[in-house]
């Protein structure tokens, strides 16, 4: 397993052995096949976090995060949500099909 | 260090996400269509409402059509949610004004998308889209035509009832 990609709270994991992604979340790894990957990169970036910003959007500042159809359920704070998507997006940046990974 | 979600996925993510826009956008022109047959129907354009009703499922047909590029792709495609579909008319002419303006809409989106698969190198993506690209223009061009006829027949005395038989002509 060699790890890809570190934010500030999280850390991103390829193994090429198992053709999989392992992402550690503090208190839990997760294991994650290429479709659960994107399915996590989607819920993550449909997260507006500027509705953490506002009381009636969003009263606690807090996500519910169910990943990998449900077999994981997190519920992170705005700065957790920050960092997972600064994870996400530099975890893609290191991918052939991702946008900066041509420059 | 295998690169295992290209080995998984045959297009660029970006790209990946614009389709599921164009998705989106698909059923939504669909769901306005239908509302527009809706009101065809309501306000006795019985060929109007036939001839929406035939362009509803044509843009289901276009939005399947990308949601299973998106899957073949090994991409995440998204079931679209819809909302905010407009039902009231002022007149037939603003039916198919409203039309036009859908379909250049969709012309644009389809535009933004080839030009950023052609940045990233995305042929798939690229060629893919070729199709809808001249799709839009037939489709433009259908309710251009329309429109066209509308303004020779005029709307006074028998003019509406002219025009929706005369819509029968754009219906294969």
């Amino acid at each position: 397993m060699e790890a890809v990609f570190s934010s500030k709270y999280y850390t991103f994991f390829q193994s090429d052995k198992e053709r999989c992604f392992y992402i550690d979340f503090g208190q839990k790894v997760v294991r994650l096949s290429f479709c659960q990957l994107l399915a996590l990169r989607q819920k993550v970036s449909n997260i507006r976090i500027e509705d953490h910003f506002d009381a009636e959007l969003n009263t606690h500042g807090f996500e519910i995060l169910a990943l990998c159809n449900k077999e994981h359920l997190f519920v992170l704070n705005t700065l957790e949500i920050i960092d997972l998507k600064e994870l996400l997006v530099g975890a893609f940046s290191m991918f052939e099909v991702s946008l900066s990974a041509l420059v | 260090m295998k690169d295992i979600a290209r080995q998984s996925l045959s297009i660029k993510v970006e790209c990946m996400d614009l389709l599921n826009n164009q998705i989106k956008k698909e059923a939504h022109a669909s769901a306005t269509y239908l509302a527009m047959a809706s009101w065809c129907d309501q306000n006795g354009f019985f060929t109007g409402a036939k001839f929406f009703y035939k362009q509803a499922e044509e843009e289901r047909e276009h939005m399947m059509k990308i949601f299973q590029f998106v899957i073949d792709a090994g991409g995440n495609a998204l079931s679209p949610e819809i909302s905010g579909i407009p039902h009231e008319y002022s007149s037939i002419v603003d039916i198919f004004e409203n039309a036009l303006d859908h379909e250049i809409s969709v012309t644009k989106s389809i535009h933004n998308i080839v030009m950023k698969a052609r940045e990233l190198g995305d042929l798939a993506t690229e060629k893919f889209l070729d199709w809808f690209v001249l799709e839009q223009v037939e489709e433009e061009n259908t309710i251009r035509d329309i429109l066209d006829m509308i303004e020779l027949t005029g709307i006074e005395g028998v003019g509406l009832q002219i025009i929706d038989g005369k819509i029968n002509d754009w219906i294969d």
